[in-house]
């Protein structure tokens, strides 16, 4: 093997090698399992406390009053979870709406960290329907 | 009509089919008709596809709601604009406006190339023939705009949501089209050439302004679809690593990289493959996105919806597309070997590489962040998401060493820097950062990326200050000129260098604002009357909650007065509006404060009007316009680049000295104004006392639904809400209160700029927004056009007056030396 060859062997191992332990790192803190509804309702305890996204259809919307404290059903197929969140809801954010909420499941039910929801129509592709929880 | 429409899209489907064969076989044979009569049908598909898009526009504008795809993105009360852009509103009509688009891009491509690149054109044609067709087969068996109801036709369109009837909605999808399907043009030239085996640099010269046109619509976009974000969305960001955003990214970061490695196999002649490979890429990444955004293959809250089938033909097309244009490029490697190696790691062609590998490594790196959910659901039967903290925390580093190489770049020479240039090059630009990150410590900053951010930023303009200013003095020591005119010289000697250049201004003035966000103050309060809330130095003070209705909604408004150190900065209003017919889904309207120092950001989210109490958050965010500013100066230096030589040299060897000077003061005048505008988004109304009563009725709503002005109010004489307002008005005519003060009073009583009939409303901010470029542009065709006057005064037997040759050989001899 040439002494270029080699050189240029051993920058890509080491780039790579970084670059791969780097991106495991990172995926393990920010990875989260992406399930519906039923998916995680069915064994409800083994999703306490994981990282969760879950998709289903928001119901019985009430808001805390004086607050930004949201709780409601997620619906879907036929499953149900009692979801709280607190903060800036989309607009899009309604009964039956379609949501992803990303946080954590306990016991009394989804604590979310932050609000995805449908945009009301297919209408524009580039748009971001939105809204950072956290932000 | 639809049946018309649709027997269109299958004669361009038929003609297109004819266009590929008849160019190739024209080609392989040597016929000149055969090949011209391609180029015929080529063109016939730009006008049957313009004929079609004229009936879908007709079919919105006069309400044919027996075509399903109108019936679902309009109704009759939408205004005439957003008829018309629901022409791409949905999927079906987004892949005929593509097709459409195409179609001209291509004619025109074509024609401009037609003698210049005569070897290429049959295949040209060729390739956006086969793209073209591949949409066309889509609408045709798939997503037929023109699909009518086969039974009874609705009498009325479902309409579109409100959200989404809104300036930048209408412009924004265009802009990002625009962009997608201008980097088709040099795709088609790049696998022309590969099939011809031309592969010289005049395929990259024919693809270079295609790229930049193209390159210069898809940033545009992107900042549109950015303020639209942040100023609609009402969560104070502008960028959430949606997978719909990336996908308009990915084509972005390989784009960038081509612009940039043409230079260096213009230069050197080396990174052939590479460039090819790139513009492959890039064609193949803007596929990629439309896929992405239509299959519904990521979950997207946005996407187009789940279409497993659209999905499968749009795999395969892409795997086409994979496997000829690099199988291609493995078959023609002999001819696209480098001429020149890397003479050294400390040299612009590395550093160019280096700029190209990070681009490529961000596309791939969004990618894989954009495609994780399915790649892990594929491998490991989990669907996994990452989402916005995954791609700030690797994007944060790659932007910096981005932002790095855009300062070093320049610095370097071809081939390889010695010791000796090295340090005279890099001296004013490090003494630059240093200078700023000193100042940052001492004033105690605490956000380290940021500060590191800050630095380079200032290390990029030490650098780009450097080239100019050296630049402009070489020239200046040539000419003997001032140095303005020396300055415009340089840049017309190489617009794209200098360009360039301007566009790297504006990336630093975007990297601005981004670091700003570090410093981002964010609070979320319950406010009563009277209370008030303090975020960072200033202070928001609730007034009242009022609820007002004019006809098409109902808006319930804060009135707020924000306060810095104890002095009122300004009121502001933060809403909610219910709409009629979509009352369960209020749109929040944002209240935003700008200025060059930071933005005033007010939600309000919910509130209780029994108790007027208020829940807000109060956002401030530093810094943020300095990002829009950004893409007004990059979308200017891309101007700068893209004028046409023959003009810039008008201008530069025939203007007078002071002309140019003068031209710069116009040009500042011209942009200062918009600048004031643009800062703090307010205008001021003209004044104007005569006829006082009868103007303002012609200006003000009546309140009673009519949606006409207090002077048509069909419901007179006996319309209560009509009796209300004209005794408001004759009151405050009374009190001797003048044009401005009676409309302010309205707009106070009613909560909101609805009630007057051209409303002060954010629409004209909107428009305020766009100034700056307008301006900039017309101060640039200004120029453009005195230039031409005077240089058809000029005597015509002295094409380079001003600039013996010898001057002239030496100045090119110095600008090369600078190179």
């Amino acid at each position: 093997m040439s002494h270029k060859a080699a050189k240029i062997g051993l920058t890509g191992l080491v780039l790579a090698l970084a670059f791969g332990g780097l991106l495991y790192s990172t995926l393990g803190e920010s990875a989260q399992y992406y399930k519906h509804v039923e998916e995680v309702m069915g064994q409800p305890d083994t999703w306490y406390g994981k990282p969760l996204q879950i998709h289903g259809y928001a119901k019985n919307v009430t808001r805390t009053r004086d607050s930004l404290k949201y709780r409601f059903e997620m619906h879907s197929k036929g499953q149900v979870v009692q979801a709280f969140y607190t903060g800036i809801v989309p607009d899009t954010f309604k009964n039956d709406a379609e949501v992803v909420l990303s946080g954590t499941l306990a016991a009394d039910g989804f604590h979310a960290t932050s609000m995805t929801a449908k945009c009301p129509s297919k209408y524009e592709p580039q748009a971001l329907g939105t809204a950072g929880g956290t932000n | 009509m639809a049946g018309l429409g649709y027997y269109l899209l299958l004669t361009a489907f038929v003609v297109c089919a004819y266009a590929v064969a008849a160019s190739v076989a024209g080609a392989r044979r040597r016929s000149q008709r055969l090949i011209e009569s391609g180029v015929g049908a080529f063109y016939l598909v730009a006008a049957v596809m313009s004929v079609a898009s004229s009936i879908i526009v007709y079919a919105f504008v006069a309400g044919d709601y027996s075509i399903k795809y109108v019936q679902r993105y309009s109704d009759s009360v939408q205004p005439l604009f957003y008829k018309i852009t629901s022409y791409w509103g949905g999927l079906d009509g987004s892949i005929m406006f593509w097709v459409f688009l195409l179609s001209i891009f291509g004619s025109v491509a074509v024609y401009i190339n037609r003698e210049r690149h005569r070897e290429l054109i049959p295949y040209v044609v060729a390739v956006i023939s086969v793209v073209q067709m591949f949409f066309l087969f889509l609408m045709v068996i798939h997503n037929n705009p023109f699909e009518t109801f086969l039974t009874e036709s609705p009498a009325e369109g479902a309409g579109l949501s409100p959200l989404l009837q809104n300036f930048y909605m209408a412009i924004h999808p265009p802009t990002m089209y625009t962009g997608f399907v201008g980097l088709t043009i040099p795709f088609a030239f790049g696998m022309a050439a590969l099939i011809t085996g031309y592969l010289d640099d005049s395929w990259l010269r024919a693809v270079r302004r295609w790229t930049m046109i193209s390159w210069l619509f898809l940033s545009v976009g992107l900042g549109l679809g950015m303020i639209w974000a942040y100023e609609e969305l009402g969560w104070g960001g502008y960028w959430g690593w949606d997978p719909v955003e990336n996908a308009g990214l990915l084509p972005w970061f390989t784009a960038t990289a081509f612009l940039h490695s043409i230079r260096v196999q213009e230069q050197r002649g080396m990174l052939r493959v590479w460039n090819v490979t790139l513009v492959i890429l890039t064609f193949f990444l803007t596929i990629f996105g439309t896929f992405l955004t239509r299959s519904g293959v990521v979950q997207s809250v946005h996407a187009f919806g789940e279409d497993p089938e659209l999905a499968r033909m749009f795999i395969i097309f892409m795997i086409t597309i994979l496997t000829v244009s690099f199988g291609l490029v493995i078959y023609r490697l002999p001819l696209l070997r480098a001429r020149n190696e890397l003479d050294s790691w400390v040299s612009r062609e590395a550093a160019f590489l280096a700029n190209n590998w990070i681009l490529l490594f961000s596309a791939f790196f969004i990618a894989f962040g954009t495609l994780f959910p399915t790649i892990s659901e594929a491998v490991t039967g989990e669907r996994l998401t990452v989402g916005e903290p995954f791609f700030n925390k690797w994007m944060l580093p790659v932007g910096l060493a981005l932002l790095l190489l855009t300062g070093v770049g320049p610095l370097l020479a071809w081939r390889k820097s010695t010791v000796r240039n090295l340090r005279d090059q890099f001296l004013v630009p490090i003494a630059v950062a240093l200078a700023v990150a000193g100042t940052l410590v001492a004033l105690g900053v605490r956000v380290w990326t940021s500060g590191i951010c800050f630095a380079l930023c200032g290390f990029v303009m030490g650098t780009i200050g450097q080239e100019f200013w050296r630049g402009a003095r070489v020239r200046q020591g040539a000419t003997g000129t001032d140095v303005f005119t020396a300055l415009i010289g340089l840049v017309a000697r190489n617009k794209r260098r200098y360009g360039g250049y301007i566009v790297h201004v504006g990336i630093v003035l975007m990297f601005l604002g981004f670091a700003g966000k570090g410093f981002t103050e964010d609070e979320q309060v319950l406010l009563r009357p009277g209370q008030q809330a303090e975020v960072g130095d200033i202070a928001v003070r609730l007034d009242a909650i009022r609820v007002t209705d004019d006809g098409q909604k109902q808006m319930i408004t804060a009135h707020t007065t924000v306060f810095r150190d104890g002095e009122e900065l300004a009121k502001m209003y933060p809403a909610k509006w219910f709409f009629r017919k979509h009352e369960d889904q209020p749109t929040t309207e944002v209240a935003i404060r700008r200025s060059i120092s930071e933005d005033i950001y007010l939600v309000l989210p919910a509130f209780n009007l029994e108790e007027q109490s208020a829940s807000m958050e109060i956002v401030v965010n530093p810094l943020v316009n300095w990002v829009w500013v950004g893409f007004g100066i990059l979308a200017l230096g891309t101007g700068v680049a893209l004028l046409p030589d023959t003009v810039f040299a008008f201008a530069a060897a025939r203007i007078p000295a002071n002309a140019v000077t003068t031209s710069l003061l116009l040009l500042s005048l011209l942009l200062w104004p918009a600048a004031v505008i643009a800062q703090t988004g307010q205008t001021v109304a003209p004044r104007e006392r005569s006829e006082l009563q009868r103007r303002l009725e012609g200006e003000i709503m009546c309140t009673c639904g009519c949606q006409q002005i207090m002077g048509s109010c069909q419901m007179r004489p006996n319309c209560g809400h009509y009796d209300a307002q004209n005794v408001r008005l004759t009151g405050y005519i009374a009190e001797g209160k003048d044009y401005d003060a009676i409309k302010a009073s309205f707009v106070q009583e009613f909560g909101g700029q609805a009630v007057l009939a051209a409303p002060l409303d954010q629409g004209f901010n909107r428009l305020a927004w766009l100034f700056p470029y307008l301006a900039a542009a017309a101060a640039l065709i200004g120029i453009v056009v005195t230039a031409r006057r005077w240089s058809r005064q000029a005597a015509p037997a002295a094409p380079d007056a001003g600039l013996d040759p010898e001057l002239s050989a030496r100045l090119d001899d110095e600008l090369r030396d600078l190179d």
